[in-house]
């Protein structure tokens, strides 16, 4: 079987700022370093030896940061090291954002939601990653440290390429934030595998807020996984749908739109081109089921 | 219903519970021994190459490493399962002139620790001279191509034919005659426990023991013999418990031969795991192939004439392939009258890793083709798909000449209660909804004696011991099939006491009879009649005790039922088992009861004693859009004779339905130029929890006259309708037409398209 | 360089010293001879090596041991009271819910963490929370079967 070969340090910090002081240490001395939090997908990568660090920080014990929080006001806050399962079983996401719950009911196993981190899957940065297309939609922002201050990137900018992120060398991922979800607004999600919790063929997430009438779409997101280097934002597709009553014509339109703005690659499931497709039927899909939703909130 | 059975036919828990549910049973991925080293291989890169140097300096030198072998430390020759034919044993410990698979063990290491293992495999050198690799079995036959083994030419690896009544004339006669071709993916097995051996070698007295996860002791022993040139008896195979064969460890694989090489070498024990990437990528897979199916039919549904041509995808050696070439022809017709048969099958040698026995053994891809082709058929000819297959059955005593007879058959009553239960389960479709159907049949074990041993085909000794406790020995090899919970169920009916009154000692080669192992269904029946015979020796002795004491009449049967040995007729006359027992084995000077049973089939034809078969319906829904093919309700109806343990048949049928929706759905194994492209469970799409539909089984019980209490094969067939059913089921729903297995999404979608389209140049043509 | 583990399994407080690359099957099977947990797929992808860590179903061979550090795991081995089986393992054994029962510890060690937050979870909630786990044997519904069993014993003795 196959286990970790290389041998590394090993450090598990107490505090943000013990972790943040040790990043900014080995980032200087130029140390092979990584971050783990739940390690869901840091330890496959390990095991494959795709990396093998000299040392590893170990944050999953950084309990302060284990939190989701909501007020009115500020919204929803995950912390860095809140699970997958602290989300998909949290009272408030379920009544507040409860697509968020959708997508973690399906996002791999319970074993690897147990343990895995929100944070840690976005910083992963892999473009099929379950969370980013429910973020963007959301209009989250990833909170950072680094020994120099905080600042925050919107989700939609945060994956650059291929698990390459914003986050720098010496930062740590500390919170998740999510603004409170505008009235008349509906949200959806559906990602599309061969088998059930398995990665993503294709994944699109749509929000849809109405004007106080209900009538027309007065803003839009779409986010699509799976189809692109990076988690994508279709804005193009956005723009056709954005101050327009929605119809079934209009989300074909929109559809071809994101289908256009995706940039999938073939791979042993299925061909880009296929990819694409889905992408075209999902939008439709989950953009009817977003305006449902926004009826109805 | 009524029952004369105390035992055989009543639910009963795996005896193998308490060690499966409490992490006590140990497989042999548990064992470690102490001062025990790690083996681990160095495997080609390449499809086909020489191997020019290998270089082990680098590697010797780092601590922990014991020892470094290439081909040249292996002793013996080559081996097979094949050994009726000599040339088709052509196996081989580590590559020492060629490979002709990537990831085929060139070198082995043994080292302190699996770490250490691992390191040591990077730093030997290996230089190869790169040769064309051939990887399609079209390819493969062209004289140009490349050669595998040099002694075979065109790469061809093994032929069939089969043939009966006058195929010719029967297509002359029909009024109905059609052609499809077909592309058979092969399919990984995926055990949840690798394949690993622990081997210990004794310098001293130059005997070997070796734990392995097989499913036959026997076979491995046969195979180490060869591999190492030691006598089979010197050489004991032990048998703990097995994470899953599903025909995959039939063969003797590297992982056991390195694993004694090493011991031997080094003098201490070595275990050598194999990681799920080796797995993939270098054990054994169910055949690929290609396929052309001709059927001719008259107008009202008769099936007059079929024939078959395949060329599989072999790969570089030959395993159970050439078996599995065998079965695909002969279940390709069942359970079915098929009057006038003609079948042609090629095996090639590729460069890849090869293919061999996996569930439903042979009969998988080709009953796919002929039973989609036949729903086909169907349709054109506008006949109902139940009441084409109604129409030509199989009956009890039918006979395909030269080649099997048919006893118990059930067949008849299994469709009937189908058309039945049908109308009342699925009464009405939602859209895109559609039903398929497709019949099965398979062995209860095969006959024909490839493996060539000189043993019977399977041996059970029965120890009776003064207190009235049983050991039971049989090298029988319960891989989670549930055998283990069989063989003491018909030793307890025998002898009329309780399950808990046996221990059983199974797969040892050094302790039990020989047994062929567990394939093709055989245990149940072949094992069952060998433990039948040996309990009964024992019985016999108690029942003639128990007539003497009684001082009976000799034509008054004496039956032994619940723990008392009593006359049939009047059951208050009669003794206790424990009484008998003790009273025997005084009167025996002392030695306890001893039973031997053995059994070989014999006057039952080429392939099997005894055939379990029935038919199967699937409800299946399409989405349109995506091509998303969901397996939504399965309904079953089994007739596989006398059921020993209800719950043990329906976990297999579950079982097989499950591998066999793999194979409908989402398992392949694409290969880029001898790469397999997705050698891990992320990547190889198993089907889960959430996608697994529920499944009725109805039986319908006969008595086979070859089988013990009348059992025979049970729910292996039930993974070969699987895939045609739900293809079935989908071209219901759509009209969409597959030319292989595998239907994922966006080839459903092709297919879709296909179809439409097809369907609106036929109403344009009819304007 | 090997650094110090400390936590409690099975019940019982356990102190070693481990490289730190160790992942927690590794520590349970190797180390503490705990070989009831197997180990399957490589990948983190067929959960047949799921323990309770804190109560929670939680992988393996996908967790660094020294993440186990002060905290409790349960193993299969740690499920049975004495030579009393787990109402799921006896319930396991009675509805046949395993063949070669090689991923059967980690389906135990799931469905012990479902019930113990669960104690009458429906057949979809079982689903959802054994989704991640792969069985070549059983197809499934047979498990699911034993564990509404279980669930069902459980309420039993509990009244």
């Amino acid at each position: 079987m196959k286990n970790i070969t290389n041998s590394f340090e090993y450090f598990s910090p107490k505090t943000l700022e013990e972790a943040l002081k040790l990043v900014s240490q080995f980032d200087k001395e130029g140390k092979d370093f990584k971050v783990v939090a739940g390690g869901q997908s840091i330890n496959l990568v390990m095991k494959q030896g795709v990396i093998a660090p000299e040392a590893v920080i170990s944050i999953k014990g950084l309990s302060d940061m284990d939190y989701v929080k909501f007020d009115e006001k500020a919204g929803l806050k995950i912390g860095a090291l809140a699970t997958h399962r602290a989300i998909e079983r949290s009272s408030v996401v379920e009544k507040k954002f409860g697509v968020l719950a959708e997508m973690e009911h399906n996002l791999s196993s319970v074993e690897t939601r147990n343990w895995g981190t929100v944070a840690g899957n976005i910083c992963h940065g892999d473009p099929g990653g379950d969370v980013a297309p429910v973020l963007i939609v959301l209009n989250a922002n990833v909170k950072m440290a680094g020994v120099k201050g905080e600042r925050t990137v919107p989700a939609e900018d945060f994956t650059l390429d291929f698990y390459e992120t914003a986050l720098a060398h010496d930062e740590l991922v500390t919170e998740i934030q999510i603004p409170t979800v505008p009235p008349n607004t509906g949200v959806a999600y559906t990602k599309f595998s061969q088998v059930v919790g398995d990665f993503a063929l294709a994944s699109v997430a749509v929000a849809i807020t109405l004007d106080s009438k209900k009538d027309i779409c007065s803003d839009v997101r779409i986010g699509l996984g799976s189809v692109a280097a990076t988690p994508l934002r279709a804005k193009k597709a956005e723009e056709i749908l954005r101050g327009k009553k929605i119809t079934d014509d209009l989300l074909a339109k929109a559809a071809q739109a994101a289908m256009d703005e995706s940039d999938p690659t073939d791979s042993v499931d299925a061909s880009g081109e296929y990819k694409r497709e889905l992408v075209g039927v999902f939008v439709k899909r989950v953009g009817k089921e977003a305006l449902e939703r926004a009826k109805k909130a | 219903m009524e029952t004369k059975y105390s035992v055989i036919g009543k639910p009963t828990g795996n005896v193998d519970g308490m060690a499966k549910t409490t992490g006590e049973g140990k497989y042999t991925f548990d064992m470690y021994l102490p001062n025990m080293l790690y083996g681990k291989h160095v495997r080609s890169p390449y499809p086909h190459a020489k191997i020019i140097s290998i270089d082990a300096s680098e590697a010797l030198k780092l601590p922990g490493v014991k020892a470094v072998i290439t081909g040249k430390d292996v002793p013996g020759g080559k081996w097979g399962l094949w050994r009726r034919f000599r040339e088709l044993c052509d196996q081989i410990a580590l590559a020492d002139d060629k490979v002709r698979f990537i990831g085929e063990p060139v070198a082995a290491v043994a080292a302190t620790t699996k770490d250490i293992a691992a390191k040591a495999v990077e730093l030997v050198k290996v230089e190869y001279e790169i040769l064309p690799g051939v990887f399609d079995p079209l390819e493969a036959i062209k004289d140009d191509a490349p050669l595998i083994h040099e002694d075979f030419e065109n790469n061809i690896n093994a032929t069939r034919h089969i043939e009966w009544g006058n195929v010719d004339e029967g297509f002359k006669q029909a009024d109905y005659v059609r052609e499809d071709k077909f592309t058979l993916f092969p399919q990984a097995v995926v055990s949840m426990e690798v394949h690993n051996s622990l081997a210990s070698y004794d310098k001293g007295t130059g005997k070997l023991t070796i734990w392995s996860s097989t499913q036959s002791p026997y076979y491995l022993q046969l195979g180490l013999a060869d591999a190492l040139k030691m006598r089979e008896g010197d050489i004991r195979v032990i048998k703990p418990h097995v994470g899953g064969g599903y025909g995959g460890k039939n063969s003797t694989m590297p992982d056991a031969t390195t694993a004694a090489l090493l011991s031997m070498k080094t003098g201490r024990p070595v275990k050598v795991v194999f990681n799920r990437e080796e797995e993939f990528t270098t054990t054994e897979h169910r055949m690929g192939l290609h396929l052309a199916i001709k059927i001719g039919l008259k107008k009202d549904g008769t099936i007059l004439a079929r024939e078959c041509k395949i060329i599989t995808d072999g790969g570089a050696y030959t395993g159970l392939g050439a078996t599995a070439l065998y079965l695909a022809g002969i279940f390709q017709t069942f359970p079915y009258k098929i009057p006038n048969w003609r079948y042609d099958a090629f095996r090639t040698y590729t460069n890849k890793v090869w293919a061999t026995s996996v569930r439903g053994f042979g009969a998988v891809p080709t009953v796919y083709a002929a039973e989609v082709q036949l729903d086909r058929a169907a349709k054109e000819m506008g006949i109902d798909p139940l009441a084409i297959r109604r129409k030509n059955l199989m009956e009890p005593g039918y006979e395909a000449p030269g080649q099997y007879k048919v006893e118990s058959c059930g067949i008849v009553p299994c469709v009937d209660k189908m058309a039945e239960r049908i109308k009342e389960k699925w009464p009405k479709l939602e859209k895109d909804e559609g039903i398929g159907y497709a019949g099965f049949a398979y062995m209860s074990g095969g006959i024909f004696n490839w493996i060539d041993t000189p043993y019977a085909y399977s041996g059970a000794r029965v120890q009776v011991n003064i207190d009235g406790s049983v050991d039971l020995f049989t090298q029988a090899a319960d891989i989670g099939q549930g055998h283990n919970t069989v063989a003491v169920m018909i030793c307890a009916e025998e002898l009329g006491i309780g399950i808990e009154d046996i221990r059983l000692h199974p797969g040892d080669t050094a302790t039990a009879p020989v047994d062929l192992g567990a394939w093709g269904s055989r245990e149940t029946l072949m094992n069952g009649n060998a433990i039948k015979m040996a309990a009964g020796q024992v019985k016999q002795k108690l029942v003639d005790l128990a007539r003497a004491k009684l001082g009976e009449n000799i034509a008054y049967d004496l039956v032994c039922r619940e723990k008392r040995i009593y006359l049939e007729l009047r059951p208050e006359r009669g003794y206790s088992y424990y009484e008998m027992v003790e009273a025997a084995i005084k009167l025996n000077d002392g030695e306890p009861l001893i039973g031997t049973g053995h059994y070989t089939p014999h006057n039952k034809g080429m392939i099997s004693p005894a055939y379990g078969m029935g038919i199967m319906a699937m409800k299946a829904k399409v989405d349109r859009e995506t091509g998303l093919v969901e397996a939504k309700d399965v309904l079953i109806v089994h007739d596989c004779g006398q059921v020993i343990n209800p719950l043990g048949a329906r976990g297999q049928v579950e079982g097989s339905v499950h591998m066999g929706l793999g194979y409908a759905l989402t398992e392949e194994m694409p290969n880029d130029n001898g790469l397999v492209l997705n050698p891990s469970i992320n990547d190889y799409k198993i089907i889960r929890q959430r996608d697994m539909p529920q499944i009725e089984l109805l039986d319908v019980p006969t008595y086979d006259p070859s089988g013990p209490f009348g059992a025979k094969e049970a729910a292996e067939a039930t993974i070969s309708p699987t895939a045609p059913a739900l293809a079935n089921a989908v071209f219901d729903a759509c009209g969409a037409e597959f030319d292989s297995n595998c239907l994922k999404p966006e080839r459903v979608l092709k297919a879709i398209r296909e179809a439409e389209k097809n369907q609106k140049n036929k109403a344009k043509a009819k304007k | 360089m090997k650094q110090e583990l400390k936590f409690k399994v099975n019940g019982e407080e356990r102190e070693l010293w481990i490289d730190p690359k160790t992942l927690l099957v590794e520590v349970l099977r190797e180390e503490l001879g705990l070989t009831g947990t197997h180990w399957s797929c490589d990948t983190g992808a067929c959960c047949c090596c799921t323990v309770n860590v804190d109560g929670m179903a939680v992988k393996s061979c996908s967790m660094l041991a020294m993440q186990a550090y002060g905290r409790e795991v349960t193993t299969i081995e740690g499920l049975a009271d004495g030579p009393t089986l787990h109402p799921l393992q006896q319930a396991f054994i009675d509805n046949w819910a395993f063949q070669c029962g090689f991923c059967t510890s980690g389906q135990i060690m799931a469905a012990n963490a479902l019930l113990n937050e669960n104690p009458s979870p429906t057949r979809e909630q079982i689903q959802l929370q054994l989704d991640g786990h792969i069985c070549r044997c059983t197809g499934y519904n047979m498990i699911q079967e034993a564990i509404q069993d279980a669930a069902k014993r459980l309420q039993k003795s509990k009244v």
